[in-house]
């Protein structure tokens, strides 16, 4: 059985911070001061007259509540949201919406108030969903990729966005996730538990790519991929029935099941059974196995899950469940300043606030 | 309550019911033999109860000041709801096995936590205190105040002890300056005040800061209740009365001893409202639990005595349950409560007694053969699907449901929107939970079509593949190799390239990138030939056929077809392009296809009905001209 968080020597604290509208997506805003600190959250109400919004809450550490600083409401639901930090210590939001367009806030540092706005409209970016945004270290330049197989690269000139069309399949590829492993590379998954290498200096196509086929008659959706900075060669996809695996370019035909169908046999459980939403490194969490740290070692990461999991997986590990909750985990954040603190959000219109020792 | 309330109850809710299910499901398997209604059941009931009951709670209840007011006569609580206070008295009669015996007494509680629910209209002494404790701060001396001795007489009557003697303290006789003179009318109402303190009460237990001696049998108690009567009499019949000078002070502690006597008129001059006396009646009258019978009858006799201008919903269905009546209960809960009410009540009300729950449970011809609470439950659940939030949870009340649940649940999936595909992947894992894979793969065929007209083919393909329907992604590989067959620009082939490797992987008839490739190369050699553009391009065009007509992977459905296409070749006028071996193999491939149509899974290709013969006869020519030519 996967070791339940809960029964650990030093129980990570637990508060729910319910919402009275859904939340899309949470994300924890980069830290500018040692006193406050932010969150942003993609909400949903479809009674309201704008239905989408996005909104920075303040966190009250003390009493755990949340309470809303400012708001700006994008043209449709968003569909994909980050945060990242643009040099000089500005906060940015990045968020791609189900229409196609592309939104980028900056924040005000002092009081969190959204002080302007870029955004790409949605016909020229793309045609339906956003799929997936992600923002390059250090804020210079965005991919986007959408259902319908583009792979969009906006940067911020002056002040506007400008894109550019890296790569449009026509709709004949569709793309659900991204994320940039270096200024010149990113990765993208997709269907079929496909994951494609990109490279800025190679236009024109992927330059590598997986078709995960281990599994044979069970195929299913990349949801969401992370690569360490210390291990840019390596990504990790977590997509449908549970899957988590890493992919390393260097043994490009063999990638490395860490949870899913295809692990039971080792001994080791899968955490869970269904669509893997979201995953990330996690730097809290030491690694079991001191003793072999070689690079082609996967780190420990965390997963949430459509059926209410949110666990830390390693590989050759049992995973440790962190929350086990009787609705899904649509999304968590790992704050970087401090990754004892994780924030999640959950279906039934709630926050969640784990505080690990 | 407001939306976002109802579906926190919602979703709360959603747990303990499950639970509840579950333990059912294993009670009942576990002993098919005896009831499943064992000693246990009810703690199991109990403890849904309690999950529920905190739910209902609002959240915003407010800190306690940290420096008490000692003007405060009445204590800041959170502000109470109707939801609760019905789901409340239900736990009371039907759930709570354990304090059967003390009845009366959580009545008495349930009055004080709820009593300013009861009437918008009619007064009732919660009111009265707080309209009294806003004049409070204006009167100079209280036991003045007509309204003073008004309001303490009324909080006795309902059993705020703690109320009355915080009042009591407040009388002028306890002023320092005034002890002197008022010695004996301080003497009274102190004596009356610890009176009060000491009533006995049939109860295990009191809160902190409430007041009364707790018994828990009924022999204990009745002792008790003797004394305690006997010590009123005693004051009431005492010398002192006549030396207090105070004449307010002597009428209201006098009035208030004979409320502790139990005298119905003093009772009804004190209270409000017809439940406030009949709680009156269980703390003083008769403090015995009694049969529901009488129970009714005695509330019968306190409304005729106070009679009620509009009845208050709370009150309907405190009569229903009083009443022991489950259908009026049902009734109640439905049209002042709400499907929810009524869906999670059933629990509480089926174990309340056998006879309730043989009504609750058989299944009734006019109702479509399904019982009260099956409809009950599809109706909450119809509720939760018409919402875009709640739907998610409609399925655990639709899979406990035997006779219509399943269809229902089939239906609900089906009608959500495939388009967004964040829904369908939550559609398909409920599917998935409940094992339901026929809708499952109905509604991944329903999407991987709508992708496909939309411009996305490679997710159409997925879906396809998913729900596993052969027929269409045949029928889409058939147009992918025709595609291909007709433009052979490097461009599109390309992007076509990522389709095949999605499709390649799992459809048998799709063939792979390897095929695509020699495929390719066959018709643009086709295409020289039948330009006319150079003399070797029938060789190349042979040689290309052949290679493909070896190759493993193609795939077979495509030799007719192919060999189709180069009759032209076959049948090349100069000279035989294909030698013997070479006539031999493909001759033999046409064999294989004649015993490959037996078979039933056998695909045909969209070709004219004379193409098989015309190609074995284009063969045969050849052959013959080629065995000549050797």
């Amino acid at each position: 059985m996967a070791v339940i968080g809960t029964a650990l020597p030093d129980p990570p604290r637990i508060h729910r911070i319910p919402q009275s509208k859904y939340v899309d997506a949470v994300r924890w805003l980069p830290q500018f001061s040692a006193f406050d600190r932010f969150v942003v959250l993609a909400l949903f109400d479809s009674s309201s007259d704008s239905p989408s919004s996005i909104e920075i809450h303040s966190l009250d550490t003390q009493a755990v509540t949340l309470s809303s600083q400012s708001t700006w409401a994008p043209p449709s639901r968003v569909s994909s949201l980050k945060t990242s930090q643009l040099p000089g210590r500005k906060p940015l939001i990045a968020a791609g919406t189900v229409s196609g367009s592309l939104h980028l806030l900056l924040a005000n540092s002092v009081d969190a108030s959204l002080e302007s706005e870029f955004s790409v409209s949605e016909e020229e970016l793309h045609v339906g969903r956003v799929s997936c945004v992600d923002v390059m270290e250090g804020g210079g330049e965005f991919v986007s990729v959408g259902e319908d197989g583009r792979v969009n690269l906006v940067s911020v000139a002056g002040s506007e966005l400008s894109f550019r069309r890296f790569f449009d399949s026509q709709g004949l590829v569709s793309y659900t996730s991204a994320k940039w492993a270096s200024p010149a590379e990113f990765v993208t998954g997709g269907y079929g538990f496909s994951l494609q290498w990109w490279d800025q200096r190679k236009p024109g196509g992927v330059a590598s790519q997986l078709k995960g086929n281990w599994a044979q008659r069970m195929s299913g959706i990349v949801q969401s991929i992370d690569i360490h900075p210390s291990r840019k060669h390596t990504c990790l996809a977590g997509g449908s029935l549970g899957t988590v695996f890493a992919w390393d370019l260097r043994w490009q035909q063999q990638p490395i099941i860490l949870s899913g169908i295809g692990v039971g046999e080792d001994g080791t459980h899968p955490a869970c059974e269904s669509e893997v939403w979201e995953v990330q490194y996690d730097r809290h969490t030491k690694s079991t196995n001191t003793g072999n740290i070689s690079s082609s070692r996967v780190l420990p990461a965390m997963i949430c899950s459509e059926d209410g999991i949110l666990a830390v997986v390693e590989q050759d590990a049992e995973p440790i469940e962190l929350l086990a909750e009787p609705c899904a985990i649509n999304s968590f954040d790992i704050d970087r300043e401090n990754p004892s603190d994780v924030i999640c959000s959950l279906e039934w219109e709630s926050i969640v606030l784990l505080t690990r020792p | 309550m407001s939306d976002a309330q109802f579906r926190r109850i919602a979703y709360g809710s959603v747990s303990p019911f499950a639970l509840l299910q579950s333990r059912r499901n294993s009670a009942v398997s576990l002993s098919k033999i005896s009831s499943p209604y064992h000693v246990e059941w009810w703690e199991y009931v109990m403890e849904y109860s309690k999950d529920i009951n905190s739910l209902l709670s609002d959240p915003k209840s407010l800190t306690s000041p940290a420096i008490e007011d000692p003007k405060a006569v009445l204590q800041k609580a959170e502000e109470p709801i109707c939801l609760k206070a019905a789901w409340d008295v239900m736990e009371i009669f039907y759930a709570d096995k354990q304090s059967q015996s003390w009845l009366p007494e959580r009545l008495v509680d349930w009055l004080a936590a709820y009593n300013g629910l009861l009437s918008s209209t009619q007064a009732t002494i919660h009111s009265q205190l707080i309209s009294f404790q806003k004049e409070l701060v204006t009167l100079q001396v209280i036991e003045d105040s007509p309204k003073y001795w008004e309001v303490l007489s009324a909080a006795l009557a309902v059993g705020w002890l703690d109320v009355v003697v915080k009042m009591l303290r407040l009388h002028g006789s306890y002023q320092l300056d005034q002890i002197g003179n008022r010695e004996t009318e301080n003497g009274l109402v102190e004596a009356v005040a610890v009176l009060i303190s000491k009533m006995p009460r049939l109860r295990p237990e009191l809160q902190a800061g409430t007041l009364g001696e707790c018994h828990r049998a009924k022999p204990d108690f009745i002792k008790a209740w003797e004394k305690w009567r006997a010590h009123i009499t005693k004051l009431d019949c005492s010398a002192y009365w006549v030396r207090c000078d105070h004449d307010q002070t002597r009428k209201g502690l006098r009035n208030m001893l004979q409320i502790m006597l139990g005298n119905t008129n003093s009772l009804c001059t004190a209270t409000c409202h017809w439940m406030e006396l009949y709680i009156a009646h269980f703390l003083y009258i008769r403090p015995f639990t009694v049969g529901l019978e009488s129970m009714y009858s005695l509330a019968r006799k306190c409304m005729q005595l106070k009679p009620m201008t509009i009845s208050h919903r709370l009150i309907q269905l405190l009569l229903g349950i009083i009443g022991d009546n489950t259908e009026v209960v049902l009734a109640e809960c439905s049209r002042a409560f709400g499907p929810w009410m009524v869906a999670h009540a059933i629990e509480l009300l089926a174990s309340g007694s056998d006879q309730a729950e043989t009504l609750l449970r058989e299944e009734h011809y006019n109702l479509g053969g399904i019982s009260i609470e099956e409809l009950h439950r599809l109706v909450y659940a119809q509720v939760l699907s018409s919402d875009a939030l709640t739907w998610q949870i409609a399925p655990i009340y639709l899979t406990s449901c035997i006779k219509q649940g399943m269809g229902l649940l089939e239906i609900l999936l089906s009608k959500q929107p495939v388009q967004d595909v964040q829904i369908l992947l939550k559609v398909i894992e409920i599917c998935r939970l409940y094992e339901l894979d026929s809708v499952s793969s109905n509604i991944m065929k329903i999407a991987g079509v709508y992708h496909w007209k939309h411009g996305r083919k490679g997710s159409g393909v997925f879906w396809l593949q998913q729900a596993r329907d052969e027929v269409r992604l045949n029928r889409i590989a058939q147009q992918l190799f025709d595609f291909v067959g007709q433009s052979i620009s490097d461009e599109s082939f390309k992007q076509w390239e990522g389709l095949i490797e999605l499709l390649g992987s799992e459809s048998k008839t799709a063939g792979g990138l390897e095929f695509l490739h020699k495929y390719r190369d066959f018709k643009k050699s086709l295409k020289q030939v039948n330009d006319g553009k150079t003399t070797d391009a029938a060789q190349q065009a042979v040689e290309s056929l052949i290679s493909l007509m070896k190759n493993p992977s193609t795939p077979q459905q495509f030799w007719l077809p192919i060999l189709y296409d180069s009759l032209k070749l076959l049948s090349c006028q100069e000279r035989p392009l294909l030698n013997v071996s070479e006539t031999n193999l493909l001759l033999n491939k046409l064999q294989e296809l004649s015993m490959a149509k037996l078979r039933p899974d056998f695909i045909e290709a969209d070709l004219p009905p004379q193409a098989l013969g015309s190609v074995r006869l284009a063969l045969a020519t050849n052959l013959g001209r080629a065995i000549v030519e050797e």
